[in-house]
């Protein structure tokens, strides 16, 4: 009961955290856009300045952290392990405080540690290898709008704050574009250590990655379609209108295109190079395409995992888990509770204090949705063995691809029939329960005795 | 070596159509590699990922441990034996000990036959959780094999209970065991094997019916049943390809005859099924032991013949026979009669021999002993020949290549 309670607390820490954190967001985003917009740089620039501070450095960056410690926490509880709780900070004396030290006592460690070059290797392009997988990666969350639109007004002129990087019309072919890149850093990396295991590596993470791209693809024209757009905030706002008119079902992407969901995680967690997807690493067989890095050198390689980790359960939120809105009534509710707030505090419902407010919150969703995705990735990353190279190739062709087609030929179809999402709302969970139901069944069936062959017989 | 695939002809005839030259590419796994249990290099061909050439190479954890027994008494032979299988020890302990009570014509009491079958199988199971767990953990499921080591821990408190030591136990004696079971301890075994049992059927539900983990070790790894003889497979491996020997039925040594447990015995030999023997070993392992928790009789653990047993030490300080026959023992050894003898059992991965000379006196004339692990890992270029670099890594495991055993 009190762990629950604790449990409770935390949950209620951590919301409130985001809150102030979002709030903070964007009232910086509105300022920085205010005084750029009074230098005549265009308020975008500002904007911008702010929200990759807000975004890149102050999320992204200390969840991706934070993940490093979540993960040997998660395993670890997964395992009936304890997991790490002994480095302390000083002055704390016996508060382990759940371990986050170590985040501290690691980067230490690697800063620390020996910059070691192989005698066999490139010299420019081993160097060079950390960076470039690790840039493209963190320049992903760039179009991942984070929160809503807010217009705030400067005097005569009205500015839209967001919290958003960037937000080209090019949309989620940026994603695309940018995440193949990070392939030149992985496979360089492998070809520049001079080192067999290591090249190995590279030529496995160049393969996957660009078997997995085209399934990644795939798995969201299905959504693009649907949202007849290709920019992600315009996505967020296809997906807060309800179902079949009901109120209490939000036409999500995870339930219009739950296929394409399911072909765009499985590519994107391909992507990110984690079990069972971790071939290139394949640390009991090649140890990886970084074997011959060391100290931040190899950080970067891992905390490029990480944030690639924060990213894809980022776009997964926006383009299939409806962003920053849960259902339209609860959306509603939420707006009439942000507009309580605002009379509570100022005596009237100030029309930009209620949109602020409403945003403050609707971001926190978004990142509790965020977090919840990286749990998700967490626990299937410690749950599962690892692919072999060839079966790897086969999913990736054989299944994945021709799965995508059908989806995309599918939501044509029903986007031709009924342009409304009823019909493909109607398919998408037909789809589900489809799935679900054979999940039941060979999980019924796994009961029955192993198909094992082992066959216990005396002589 | 000249490249058969440097087609030079073709080359010359019409360049643009000519496969390009290339070259296969030879790494080392090992001797110091996370997959490489023990320390064995194995130098691999690769034409890209597949496995042109295999060629393990042993040596590295050679210890000489058949001529240092000649320079140590019988007894002193027994820590040892310890260091062959370091997974389960106890396994060497009562196959050493059995080889010498066959030569010097013993029977050791029942109590203590027992307990060496309870040693053993508590070992034995010991040795299959590490390798269902080392396998899972080297195809990436980690948390599988956290249980397997959670299980194993547990029950090397009961082996640490019962002998004094987690890993070199040293625990049989010519003549029985070196000392009783500690009170309590079967019904605190009942309860680890309960929680082991818990263990073991989650590892079960992880991996048996993994469709990753299935994909991986169905197939991979294959050797046929006469392959599999023809090599010398023993144990568990070979019962995978369908042969059904194991010497605990075919040849009952101890009281194995009185418990009823079955052979689990696969169809294919490959990886799955070398994995699924070790599950279903460990059931009938359980099986055994408690069988015989029921039927362990109360008595001597030792023989009272001090011609190869140590006199209690009342009789040393006591009297003048006891301390002759102290005397004698410590400082001359065991006086084996003079012959020679082979003794097999069944250990962990398969049939652990011992060839045993004595020239009559207290040190081993000569001692060699038939490691399971050595024909199997000689097998393995066989069996992985012609697969990707990936599949190495399971085959190397289902063999459960013991270096301590096979480079002795």
């Amino acid at each position: 009961m009190a762990r629950l309670f604790r449990m409770l607390l935390l949950g209620v820490l951590i919301v409130l955290g985001l809150c102030a954190w979002a709030w903070l967001g964007y009232l910086a985003v509105n300022w920085l856009g205010g005084v750029t917009l009074g230098w005549g740089w265009g308020a975008t620039l500002g904007q911008a300045v702010a929200a990759i501070v807000f975004i890149q450095l102050l999320f992204v960056m200390i969840v991706a952290t934070l993940l490093t410690l979540a993960e040997r926490k998660w395993s670890a509880a997964m395992q009936d392990r304890i997991g790490p709780n002994r480095a302390r900070l000083p002055g704390l004396g016996r508060f382990s405080l759940g371990g986050i030290p170590h985040v501290l006592a690691d980067a230490l460690k690697m800063i620390s540690k020996e910059d070691f070059l192989p005698s066999q290797s490139n010299r420019v392009l081993y160097h060079l290898a950390p960076v470039l997988n690790f840039a493209p990666i963190f320049c992903l969350f760039a179009i991942v709008p984070m929160g809503p639109p807010v217009p705030i007004r400067h005097g005569f002129a009205v500015l839209v704050a967001t919290l958003q990087i960037a937000n080209p019309d090019v949309g989620l072919l940026y994603v695309f574009a940018i995440a193949s890149l990070a392939v030149y850093g992985v496979s360089l990396a492998g070809w520049a250590s001079g080192n067999k295991l290591a090249l190995l590596g590279g030529v496995r993470a160049s393969s996957q990655m660009i078997a997995y791209e085209v399934a990644l693809g795939l798995g969201l024209v299905g959504m693009m379609m649907t949202a007849g757009t290709l920019r992600l905030d315009q996505m967020v706002q296809t997906q807060s209108q309800g179902l079949f008119g009901l109120s209490w079902l939000p036409a999500w992407g995870i339930f219009v295109q739950p296929l394409g969901f399911l072909l765009f995680f499985a590519a994107a967690f391909a992507e990110t190079k984690r079990t069972p997807f971790d071939l290139p690493e394949g640390e009991s067989e090649i140890i990886g395409y970084f074997v011959e890095y060391s100290g931040m050198k190899f950080g970067m390689f891992m905390i490029a995992e990480f944030v690639e980790i924060v990213t894809l359960a980022a776009i997964v939120t926006a383009v299939f888990l409806g962003g920053w809105h849960l259902s339209p009534a609860i959306d509603g509710g939420l707006a009439s509770f942000a507009a309580v707030l605002v009379r509570w505090r100022f005596g009237f419902a100030e029309p930009t204090g209620v949109l602020l407010t409403l945003a403050v919150m609707q971001t926190a969703i978004f990142a509790v949705k965020v977090l919840v995705l990286c749990w998700l990735q967490l626990a299937i990353r410690w749950t599962f063995p690892r692919f072999r190279y060839d079966q790897i190739q086969y999913l990736g062709w054989r299944i994945l691809l021709p799965l995508g087609l059908a989806n995309v030929f599918a939501t044509g179809v029903c986007l031709l029939l009924d342009p409304s999402l009823s019909l493909l709302g109607a398919v998408g969970l037909a789809e589900i329960g489809v799935g679900i139901a054979a999940l039941l069944w060979s999980g019924a069936k796994s009961t029955q005795p192993a198909p094992a062959p082992a066959h216990v017989g005396s002589h | 070596m000249p490249n058969e695939r440097m087609d030079v002809e073709a080359l010359r005839e019409d360049p643009l159509e000519a496969e390009l030259p290339r070259r296969n590419m030879v790494i080392n796994l090992g001797p110091s590699h996370p997959a490489m249990h023990g320390t064995v290099r194995t130098h691999i061909e690769l034409d890209g990922e597949t496995i042109v050439k295999a060629d393990p190479e042993i040596g590295f954890l050679h210890r000489g441990f058949e001529k240092s027994c000649e320079n140590v008494t019988w007894t002193q032979c027994l820590p040892y034996t310890d260091r062959l299988n370091y997974v389960s020890a106890i396994l060497n302990n009562v196959g050493f000990t059995l080889a010498v009570e066959k030569l010097c014509g013993i029977d050791v009491p029942e109590r203590a036959k027992y307990i060496r079958v309870i040693g053993g199988e508590i070992h034995r199971i010991c040795d299959h959780l590490t390798m269902v767990g080392a396998m899972a953990l080297e195809l990436g499921g980690f948390t599988a094999f956290l249980y397997a080591i959670e299980a194993r821990e547990l029950l090397w408190d009961r082996v640490a209970e019962q002998t004094g030591a987690r890993l070199t136990t040293t625990y049989t004696r010519i003549g029985g065991i070196e000392r009783d079971l500690p009170d309590g301890f079967l019904g605190r075994l009942a309860d680890t094997l309960t929680r082991v049992a818990e263990l073991r059927e989650e590892i079960d539900r992880l991996l048996t019916r993994n469709r990753i983990f299935l994909d991986r070790t169905r197939g991979t790894g294959v050797i046929s049943a006469e392959d599999a003889v023809d090599y010398g497979f023993t144990g568990p491996c070979l019962r995978a390809c369908g042969v059904p020997y194991d010497v605990r039925k075919a040849h009952p040594y101890l009281v194995y005859d009185r418990f009823d447990f079955a052979i689990p015995v696969g169809e294919r030999g490959d990886n799955f099924d070398r994995y699924a023997m070790r599950m279903e070993e460990m059931r009938q392992s359980e099986k055994i032991l408690r069988q015989a928790m029921e039927q362990i009789p109360s008595g001597p653990v030792i023989l009272d013949d001090w011609r190869y047993v140590m006199p209690p030490k009342p009789e040393v300080y006591g009297s003048i026979e006891g301390l002759i026959a102290h005397f004698k023992i410590v400082m001359e050894g065991v006086q084996v009669p003079k012959g020679e003898v082979y003794a097999y059992t069944e250990a962990a991965n398969g049939e652990l021999g011992w060839y045993v000379v004595s020239d009559g006196g207290g040190r081993p004339y000569k001692l060699h002993v038939r490691s399971p692990g050595l024909p199997i890992l000689s097998g393995l270029p066989h069996m992985i020949v012609g697969s990707m670099l990936a599949d190495l890594i399971p085959t190397f495991d289902s063999i459960n290549m013991i270096g301590g055993e096979v480079e002795q």
